[in-house]
């Protein structure tokens, strides 16, 4: 404005380009686009190839040290294999244990026809980076009401907070301040599971009981406890266990079955049938 | 009458940018993050109408946003007018007629915000203290801001020193001397 307005429109443009290009560039996903892969791997590969057979080929010389690097390698993923079949053993004994329990958790499907629901789709989502708060199209004059629990077709929303004639406000489980006392389904094991700020699909799974035996890809679902979620619920699959010094204090990370960032339509239970 | 005017536009801008951030920031984002348009709204109201207008402006426009959004009533009002009320002090002692001075008071205005905003999240509904998720949103956010303040700079001053003269009534130019 008090310098050349040519050169001020100019950095504007570009810096609207450059915004515009870091949007872009921080939300692609490569899976999304498998083709732009290929075209670039199908440029540097052939050459990869050929460096790695020449490469291959020099280090043939010393065969001597490559044999112990085998042994070594070969060692390290046969301990690897065993402590996987260890793992996988000791699933099985649990699945064995709890099988009765297991009878009683069907399909999700079914499960959710035990409930009375109103259909209802997103219509505003938080404005806010650090809260995880959505607006539903229901309210009152549906039947609304505060604390009931919000579902989707593949699990846990969240639950209402307040609502208004026409719409209602749904408390996601990703958001900090949500908890959901939950448990394992294998093993039955109480946790406390909360939402985290690194990902809109990740929850923090904490409260773990000392002896609790929990393994990757165990579905954990709502307990039942605190008045709010109806029991059975599933919330997701644990997907990282993070084991600490005293084991009071460790913790796991759960992978959300509600896609939240497609999250479209959803169901608020009203009551159970 | 002028006044008036200006009012009513100030109040549709603040609608306009609702629905800014609630459809296209939510989508257009860097990584997930989206910006915060209300606080570079309230430091322009702020830095250019004065406290006064800033603080209520931000005080009505914080509980409007918690009614329509957020999980309890006040706590972005009561941000937003720190905000409003900060911004009359930084005028005094800076100028906002650099580009880089106002981006940067954008910055600390975004950051104060939402430092107060997750701190109050934390001590509200025991939400787990998340330094490093949150610096790093705090940072991309900020950033953001900045970003959207070299955009809108050219407006943000037209439009400005219109507003100032009719609300402070002083010329614009009383300031170089």
């Amino acid at each position: 404005m008090y310098k050349n307005k040519k050169t001020g429109m100019i950095g504007i443009i570009i810096t609207i380009v450059v915004l515009i290009l870091v949007v872009i560039l921080s939300n692609i996903d490569l899976q999304e686009i498998p083709y732009m892969e290929n075209i670039f791997s199908s440029i540097v590969m052939p050459i990869q190839n050929g460096l790695t057979h020449l490469k291959n080929k020099i280090a043939g010389n010393d065969s001597f040290f490559t044999d112990i690097e085998t042994l070594k390698q070969e060692n390290e993923e046969l301990k690897k294999k065993n402590s996987e079949l260890e793992q996988s053993l000791r699933e099985l004994e649990i699945i064995k244990a709890e099988n009765d329990t297991l009878k009683d958790y069907v399909n999700l499907t079914d499960k959710y026809l035990e409930y009375k629901t109103v259909p209802t789709y997103i219509i505003n989502r938080d404005i806010n980076n650090y809260t995880k708060t959505i607006i539903i199209n229901v309210g009152e004059k549906d039947g609304i009401k505060p604390d009931m629990a919000v579902i989707a077709d593949k699990g846990l929303v969240g639950y209402v907070i307040s609502t208004t004639q026409n719409t209602a406000k749904v408390q996601t489980i990703i958001d900090t301040a949500t908890s959901v006392s939950s448990v394992i389904s294998t093993s039955r094991e109480a946790i406390i599971v909360s939402g985290t700020l690194e990902s809109s699909s990740i929850l923090k799974a904490s409260y773990i009981p000392t002896e609790a035996t929990i393994l990757e890809n165990d579905n954990v679902e709502t307990s039942g406890m605190g008045g709010i979620y109806p029991k059975g619920i599933h919330i997701g699959t644990i997907k990282q266990i993070v084991n600490t010094k005293n084991n009071i204090d460790r913790y796991a990370y759960i992978e959300t079955a509600v896609d939240f960032e497609k999250l479209e339509t959803v169901l608020v239970i009203t009551k159970e049938k | 009458m002028k006044k008036i005017f200006c009012t009513i536009g100030i109040i549709i801008t603040f609608f306009i940018l609702y629905f800014l951030q609630a459809n296209f920031f939510t989508w257009f984002t860097i990584s997930g993050v989206m910006p915060n348009l209300f606080v570079i709204f309230i430091l322009f109201i702020g830095l250019f109408i004065g406290k006064k207008v800033g603080v209520v402006l931000g005080l009505f426009i914080g509980v409007y946003i918690d009614l329509l959004i957020g999980k309890a009533i006040g706590i972005t009002g009561l941000m937003l007018a720190i905000i409003g009320l900060a911004a009359e002090y930084i005028d005094k002692n800076f100028s906002k007629d650099s580009r880089l001075t106002l981006m940067f008071i954008v910055a600390g205005g975004t950051a104060i915000y939402e430092i107060g905003i997750y701190a109050f999240q934390i001590l509200k509904w025991n939400a787990m203290l998340e330094i490093v998720p949150f610096l790093k949103i705090l940072v991309v956010e900020v950033i953001y801001n900045m970003v959207l303040v070299i955009i809108l700079y050219p407006f943000i001053q037209k439009v400005g020193s219109h507003l100032e003269s009719l609300f402070k009534n002083k010329a614009v130019l009383t300031r170089y001397f």
